[in-house]
């Protein structure tokens, strides 16, 4: 187990954490919410975080990165540009005097998880960003660590190849068992990979815990915005703040109970799979920018007024202040 | 602004074992936003460097208001280009910064400055004009860097490419909003570059998906989504893209393949449905009605199928795909539409 000890990252308060073995904990953050210098602490690199780290009980304090059981992939491709792409995967293997017929076997095994076995060598100059990505977590898995740190590391691949990759992903950092924390801005990536998600703001801990379930009891109006794309929606109701998300309102009220609301369409976005409806609330509260999210294409009109609701039980209510 | 048509265009580049483009045709009306939508490799930039002079084509023309401008330099075909990382004079001020171009354009002092003032509210950065560039966020910088190319008067195109790429995913939605309502409100044409699909989508009027084998089909983003032309196009767009299954299964004769999006289908009793499979994998995305709804791969004799919904069953279960809606492939190209149950 990873311990984390009266860390701070910068923000108002310290905080402790633990990831458990086996599990994938995403953590979620825009940016400069502290994600990188938190993976940086946890490897022992250079980092504007402090505080204690423990694995498995013994403290890392004072162990240089090399001697820590930690890996780290990058969001930029890292890889030994004069090794080829066997070389690379091979790297920490060589570096941990592992056998040459042991290393062979997982190397190929690496390749093929991977999808890179028809490149093995050539050099990364000669691979796609996306194959350099590839890489660069094929070398990080060789080296067999406890942990395995992802900061954003498919941020800058292309979107199809990204849907692709978090797939694999999921599966093949679960077969390691080793702990792994995965850094990313985009709420999407919580579910998608996430065992738990760990939510950061301003180098504070808001929230963490399994991602359905921080998603249904947020603690703050801060976590809900931060685990929901695009934000939620607020309104004001006597000394309550009150909020729903995106998908949780609907041109139908779905059970008694259900609130009503009057929206002023400003803007329709559609991505195909989904439309993003969004206006401003007219009555019976006054609250803007508000989106409402629905599956598939709609044929609601710019400039127009509709009425949509929300259920009670999807409504979040938050103290003020 | 000005219509633009690309006529035949070929393009190889020196020592290339095959053209880059090749006899590529596009239409883009005056005044529309128009999404080239594509993956690495499909050529999306080449594209833009023939679009805006910094290459000639090798055969074809391209025409800007029906005058052939495939020969003439960058700068007379009046074109400006919002690039991935704003590119902006930082030590100027905002209101420097859009000044410039208009300068090197000789424009009349008084009209530069309605010009600026008329963008900077149009773009909502009136308060932003007398700080100085390189203080900015990243967000306020892009959002200087699309003023600096709608402020020109005399500008005919302007190109995007992958603008939104260095904004966080939050608040990309905003960028995109204000550059929509920009862009209807000034008239303007654009030509937006990206392998996003929501980008595409969600921007434009028109999208056209182009991959190394041309455009596969130019379309509003509904006819796109839901009447691909091409199986690929409804593979590349939707996430994940159209399933595809034999159409024999569905007693459609005329057809190879038969596609349907992942929210076209229900999960129902194995009895029930002319295709069957194990759920191989469940993703919860959120919840409706209290319920969990998301994703759930289901690994059928034809393949995986990806089905969105209600999260009722979990891994192992034997489930029937109840298909709704569905689109029909031959020889990878769509010859119909149709749907089977009230949605």
């Amino acid at each position: 187990m990873l311990q984390l000890h009266n860390v701070s990252l910068g923000g108002r308060h310290r905080f402790d954490h633990q990831f458990a073995d086996g599990q994938i904990a995403v953590v979620l953050g825009s940016n400069r919410s502290g994600k990188t210098n938190l993976c940086r602490l946890i490897a022992g690199l250079d980092s504007a975080a402090s505080g204690q780290v423990m694995l498995d009980g013994k403290s890392l304090d004072g162990l240089s990165p090399a001697r820590r059981s930690v890996a780290m992939v990058y969001q930029a491709f890292v890889n030994y540009p004069n090794l080829t792409v066997a070389e690379n995967i091979a790297s920490p293997l060589v570096a941990a005097g592992t056998p040459k017929a042991v290393r062979k076997a997982q190397v190929a095994e690496l390749a093929r998880s991977l999808q890179l076995e028809d490149l093995l060598t050539r050099l990364p100059a000669e691979l796609s960003g996306g194959q350099q990505q590839r890489l660069a977590i094929a070398r990080a898995l060789a080296k067999q660590a406890r942990v395995i740190l992802l900061d954003e590391p498919l941020v800058n691949l292309d979107f199809k190849l990204r849907e692709a990759l978090e797939v694999e992903l999921r599966d093949l950092l679960v077969a390691r068992q080793s702990t792994v924390i995965y850094t990313s801005s985009d709420p999407r990536d919580a579910f998608t990979l996430g065992d738990e998600v760990l939510l950061l703001e301003h180098g504070d801990k808001l929230q963490a815990g399994p991602p359905m379930q921080v998603y249904g009891q947020p603690r703050s109006l801060a976590a809900m915005h931060l685990l929901s794309d695009p934000g939620a929606n607020q309104f004001m109701q006597g000394d309550q703040n009150l909020a729903v998300r995106p998908e949780h309102l609907h041109l139908q009220p779905l059970s008694t109970g259900a609130h009503a609301f009057t929206l002023h369409i400003t803007a329709i976005e559609t991505s195909g799979d989904e439309s993003f409806v969004h206006g401003d609330v007219t009555a019976p509260v006054q609250a803007s920018n508000w989106v409402m999210r629905m599956r598939g294409m709609t044929d609601l009109r710019t400039g127009g007024l509709v009425q949509i609701y929300a259920r009670d039980e999807d409504l979040q209510r938050f103290a003020c202040g | 602004m000005a219509e633009i048509q690309l006529v035949d265009v070929s393009f190889s580049y020196p020592g290339a074992a095959g053209a880059t483009l090749e006899q590529l045709s596009l239409q883009v009306a005056d005044g529309q936003a128009h999404a080239l939508l594509g993956a690495s490799g499909a050529g999306k930039t080449t594209l833009l460097n023939l679009l805006s002079g910094l290459l000639s084509p090798d055969q074809g023309r391209i025409l800007f208001d029906g005058q052939d401008v495939s020969r003439l330099p960058g700068r007379e075909r009046h074109v400006a280009q919002v690039f991935q990382f704003p590119v902006l004079y930082e030590s100027m001020s905002v209101r420097a910064n859009l000044q410039f171009p208009l300068t090197n354009a000789r424009v009349d002092v008084d009209v530069a400055r309605q010009r600026i003032d008329h963008v900077s509210a149009e773009l909502g950065i009136e308060s932003l004009l007398e700080r100085r560039a390189g203080q900015l966020g990243l967000f306020e910088k892009q959002l200087v860097a699309v003023a600096k190319a709608l402020v020109r008067p005399d500008v005919a195109l302007v190109l995007l490419d992958e603008p939104l790429t260095a904004v966080e995913p939050k608040i990309k939605w905003q960028l995109r909003q204000v550059l929509r309502k920009a862009q209807a409100d000034l008239g303007v044409t654009m030509i937006y570059v990206t392998h996003d699909q929501t980008e595409a989508l969600t921007f434009a009027d028109q999208v056209s998906i182009l991959t190394a084998q041309g455009i596969l089909q130019s379309g509003t983003p509904q006819q796109i989504y839901e009447a691909p032309a091409h199986e690929f196009v409804g593979h590349f767009v939707g996430s994940p893209g159209m399933n595809f299954v034999p159409a024999a299964l569905f007693d459609q004769p005329q057809a190879e393949r038969l596609g349907f999006r992942p929210e076209w289908a229900a999960l129902v009793s194995p009895s029930a449905a002319a295709l069957q499979g194990a759920v191989s994998r469940v993703r919860a995305q959120g919840s409706q009605g209290g319920e969990h709804v998301g994703l759930t791969t289901i690994v059928t004799q034809h393949g995986e199928v990806h089905v969105h919904g209600p999260l009722r069953f979990a891994v192992g279960h034997e489930v029937g795909i109840q298909v709704g809606r569905y689109v029909l492939f031959r020889a990878q190209q769509q010859i119909g539409t149709g749907r089977w149950h009230a949605e």
